[in-house]
């Protein structure tokens, strides 16, 4: 039973190589039933985001030269353009790979919140295509609670870290859910499409888009699924929106405090939250001390980015400890799951060779009295568990996969254990979908 | 035996102020259960109170004081676990503490003068604490609206805009309970005047005191008075928000003030 994965990520792969082996292209399912067909593995999970492609495979060998050669031969692609950028993790340090992964410790903005999902997606579309089963289960349900316990005990996923984030997370604190939200866009720029997809991807009700000329404006409602207006009727559109973003190429301020004031007073009060990423800005400073407006500007955002990011740095520390402690679980339930099997058919055997000998020897023993064949029975086992004592020790406190293997297949070879013993075990529990 | 339940608040507001701090769900779960266990022995100790009395336990300032604490613990462990919202808990249970000290300290039940023995006092008093058990919700709903918005609006995004829901949650919660509270506040005082008028001729000269001008039933009026404001200014004008935030923590300033102070030193009428 190994357990290993190869894949590429951020880390050592470019963005080109990275987009031409994205296995999520023609479906998960696809790539999976074509790593089994080629035999990968029993078990298989196939990740794959923008920012990384993985396989997780548990096989009854050491197949991480086929898988690799799966990443170029899937995609056809040349191997040698992919081998270089490939890692390869076998048995515990596969745990604490995906671990980090899922807490976002690997992402290459750290403490990200998607990649857990995009984990937990993996995973079941591979439990989905019953390309899963105990170890892969357990493997990806730990994860999952690493995740979340980096997520709830440690500040690593918390505050933005881009400045459209941190305009979002700032207009959730503000306005709680933004579905029912209505949001006009000042300009079209680059910098007004970025916010304004990312608004988009909120499912705001509504999004307004007024730039001095309308054609402009029309061409980015169109991507938006909004409504261009003219630029006179902004005044309008001010009063109804709940989030103003502003990006012109204006030279003057757009927003004065006097237009605003005057808009407010249609507004009964209602917050009013002007984002302004203008650089030089559209909204006069002045407007952030009306009563029921936040003005944030394209530093202020600059500035909660930067801080967040210093605060994320100070809890890595704590997130690498929990990823330390649940991958000491997971790697003793491996070694338990690997070596226990082989300890039971140890024992097993000796008890055996002493019960074959103690039958042999019956003739001999059957002349004594009950209390010294007792005392016989006594010796010869005390002797067993005396030999025993030290393996058995010792063969627990193996920490490291590749040696448990060895242990194993070492023991079952020169005792000729029972193989079927283990394999027997295994598969029942695959059937029964241990997952916890 | 009465001191079971400020002990077991004071412990829960500890949790509370714990889990705000450092966020850590066990010690919130732990605050929560706490403060589940104080308002059970509370309802206990009531009930106990009850029996012994013959009647429930809210003549006097102490008694009614206690029986506040008591319905403002269960509705805020209603309203916790209903929205799975802690951030409030160590504002309301502060509260509780400061509250649920000074009732302990003259725990005795007062007798129940036969002028009370009429049931529109019972309805009179419990409307009136469930009132003020929602105002002093709305309070600390307020307090920390005002807290949020003073960090966004500065730009300093700090302590309390890690730990506390938007300010649109906090906004529609405190309308509900300032809505909630009026609604009981209205019918505490109606039922309060009737039952006045009919005892009217009583020679007890608490009863003789009912007037507009006994201090504790004009500065009810008046906090009557204000929350009615609170509840038409925000349909009307839009006085929603930071206005409203800033107004149900000063009215129910007005309440604890009646309540408390006025309760013990300064009413005629009320000081059964």
């Amino acid at each position: 039973m190994r357990l290993f994965a190869v894949g590429l990520s951020h880390r050592t792969a470019p963005v080109e190589l990275r987009e031409s082996v994205d296995f999520s292209r023609k479906g998960l399912e696809h790539a999976l039933a074509e790593l089994s067909a080629r035999g990968a593995g029993r078990e298989l999970v196939v990740l794959s985001t923008c920012n990384r492609a993985e396989i997780y495979v548990v096989g009854d060998t050491d197949e991480t030269e086929q898988v690799g050669r799966f990443f170029s031969d899937y995609h056809a692609i040349s191997h040698d353009s992919v081998s270089q950028h490939l890692y390869v993790h076998r048995g515990s340090d596969v745990a604490r790979h995906l671990f980090r992964v899922a807490a976002g410790l690997d992402s290459l903005v750290v403490g990200e919140p998607q990649i857990l999902g995009q984990v937990k997606a993996a995973y079941a579309v591979a439990s989905d295509g019953q390309f899963t089963a105990a170890i892969t289960n357990r493997l990806f349900h730990s994860a999952f609670s690493v995740g979340k316990r980096v997520r709830s005990e440690t500040g690593l996923g918390e505050g933005a870290v881009s400045v459209s984030y941190a305009a979002i997370a700032l207009a959730k604190k503000i306005f709680g859910e933004l579905k029912g939200r209505s949001v006009l866009i000042l300009g079209a720029g680059e910098m007004a499409k970025l916010t304004g997809i990312h608004l988009h991807a909120q499912q705001v009700k509504q999004i307004t888009i007024a730039s001095r000329t309308l054609t402009t404006a029309q061409g980015l409602a169109a991507r938006l699924d909004g409504a261009a207006v003219p630029w006179e009727q902004v005044d309008h559109a001010l009063s109804a929106a709940d989030i103003v973003v502003t990006a012109t190429g204006a030279s003057e301020p757009v927003l004065t405090r006097a237009r605003v004031d005057d808009v407010m007073r249609h507004r009964r009060n209602r917050p009013l939250f002007i984002i302004d990423i203008a650089v030089p800005r559209d909204v006069d400073p002045a407007v952030g001390q009306v009563d029921q407006v936040f003005l944030y500007n394209i530093d202020d955002l600059r500035t909660i980015v930067q801080e967040n990011l210093a605060r994320r740095g100070a809890e890595l520390a704590r997130a690498e400890a929990i990823v330390d402690a649940e991958v000491a679980k997971y790697t003793a339930w491996m070694q338990s799951r690997e070596i226990v099997p082989t300890v039971v058919a140890l024992r097993q055997r000796f008890e055996a060779i002493r019960r074959a000998e103690l039958e042999r020897l019956e003739p001999k023993l059957s002349g004594l009295p009950p209390e010294a064949r007792a005392r016989v029975d006594e010796i010869t086992r005390l002797i067993v568990e005396k030999l025993l004592l030290t393996p058995t020790e010792q063969l627990k406190s193996v920490s490291d996969e590749a040696m448990i293997v060895a242990y194993a297949d070492a023991l079952n070879r020169l005792f000729s254990l029972a193989q079927d013993r283990d394999r027997g075990e295994i598969s029942s529990e695959e059937e029964s979908g241990v997952s916890s | 035996m009465h001191l079971l339940p400020l002990l077991l608040y004071a412990a829960a507001a500890a949790a509370y102020i714990a889990h705000f701090a450092w966020r850590d769900p066990r010690v919130g779960r732990l605050a929560t259960g706490l403060l589940a266990g104080g308002v059970l022995a509370h309802t206990f100790l009531i009930g106990m109170q009850t029996v012994q009395a013959g009647h429930a336990p809210l003549v006097g300032t102490s008694a009614a004081i206690s029986a506040f604490v008591w319905l403002l613990g269960l509705s805020y462990l209603y309203i916790e676990l209903t929205s799975d919202e802690r951030s409030m808990g160590a504002f309301v249970a502060v509260l509780l503490v400061g509250l649920d000290v000074i009732s302990a300290l003259d725990p005795a039940v007062s007798p129940r003068p036969p002028v009370l023995q009429s049931p529109l006092f019972t309805v009179h008093v419990m409307s009136l604490l469930f009132a003020y058990a929602s105002f002093a919700l709305a309070c600390a709903l307020g307090v920390t609206y005002g807290l949020l918005f003073k960090e966004i609006k500065a730009k300093q995004l700090g302590f309390f805009y890690a730990r506390l829901p938007p300010l649109a949650s906090l906004d529609l919660m405190n309308s509900r309970a300032i809505t909630v509270g009026w609604t009981f506040l209205t019918i505490g005082v109606l039922v309060g005047a009737i039952w006045a008028w009919q005892v009217k001729g009583s020679p007890d000269p608490r009863v003789q005191a009912m007037s507009l001008a006994d201090p504790k039933i004009l500065v009810a009026l008046v906090s009557w008075g204000i929350y009615s404001f609170a509840v038409f200014a925000r349909k009307a004008a839009g006085w929603s928000g930071r206005r409203a935030a800033y107004l149900s923590s000063i009215a129910f300033a007005v309440v604890l003030l009646n309540f408390v102070l006025v309760g013990y030193f300064l009413t005629a009428s009320h000081n059964f």
